[in-house]
């Protein structure tokens, strides 16, 4: 016979002692294993505080990018606010002159 | 004219009752395993105690694992690499070895060996190899799997199981001559 084909008969699978499972069982009771029932409830809770949490910072920053873009309209509405009042001042401000020196040349 | 067809219905499986909480699911996994997962052991160490030990510590991380598997096929790859890295750790991290052959007849074999004195001989000259070599015969040999098979539960490339695999041989070939 081959050493392949021996190796295959001494090395074949054997059961264990009987009762292997119940050993396992109680070993799994007495360390206090909890059951996969239950962990499925806990992981899905899990899954679920997991998502809201994503939920919430995706939430908070739509928010801020939409507080920030709200803040940036304002502020450019502001500055083109007061390019108009300083256009309109300097245009007075001529008006003003132009009299000053039309007062000043009647009254020579 | 119609054709009734039966339809296949799909029970579900012992793997898949067992990762829905049910302990006799888990029961009845364990039984279909068991003698793979002891076998493993037992002709790693040639120490039924220790196999038997061994055996219910996998099946114990079996247990904690169930959720991270998904398959029956994930679960018998899952218990082949978790046994064999086991013995593997265990022998390096002890450096001892403990053949205790005097027990190997308490247990009776369904298939009684031809020559059961070789059949010790063997299994007494496996204990003895290096190892990496002796996971590497015993998965080769009593699981039937081909190095391609064997490279992925060990995490080696398939070249060096192959060689493992020839030095092994070459080992036993040669205390075997020796013996005789």
């Amino acid at each position: 016979m081959s050493l392949e084909h021996d190796l295959k008969h001494a090395l074949r699978r054997e059961s264990p002692p009987t009762g292997f499972a119940s050993r396992v069982l109680r070993r799994i009771e007495r360390e206090g294993l909890p059951s996969h029932a239950g962990r499925g409830v806990r992981q899905g809770r899990r899954r679920w505080l997991r998502a809201a949490a994503a939920s919430l910072t995706l939430t908070a920053l739509l928010g801020g990018w939409a507080a920030h873009g709200i803040h940036e309209r304002r502020q450019a509405e502001g500055e083109r606010a007061r390019e108009q009042v300083l256009l309109a001042l300097r245009i007075a401000g001529e008006k003003v002159r132009y009299a000053q020196h039309e007062v000043r040349d009647i009254s020579r | 004219m119609t054709a009734i067809v039966p339809q296949a219905i799909e029970f579900p499986t012992a793997f898949t009752r067992a990762r829905a909480g049910d302990h006799d699911a888990f029961a009845e996994l364990i039984e279909q395993h068991e003698a793979m997962v002891y076998s493993l052991a037992w002709n790693f160490f040639g120490d039924r105690a220790r196999a038997e030990e061994i055996a219910q510590d996998v099946f114990l991380q079996l247990y904690r694992h169930l959720d991270d598997l998904d398959s029956e096929a994930h679960v018998l790859f899952w218990l082949r690499q978790v046994t064999t890295r086991r013995c593997i750790d265990q022998t390096r991290r002890s450096r001892f070895k403990v053949v205790s052959l005097d027990d190997a007849g308490d247990v009776p074999s369904k298939d009684h060996a031809a020559d059961p004195l070789l059949d010790r001989r063997l299994k007494a000259l496996v204990e003895q190899l290096p190892e990496v070599q002796r996971a590497v015969v015993t998965l080769r040999y009593q699981e039937d799997l081909d190095p391609s098979e064997i490279c992925r539960i060990v995490g080696m490339p398939v070249n060096t199981v192959k060689s493992h695999l020839h030095r092994a041989l070459q080992s036993l070939r040669r205390k075997l001559e020796n013996l005789r």
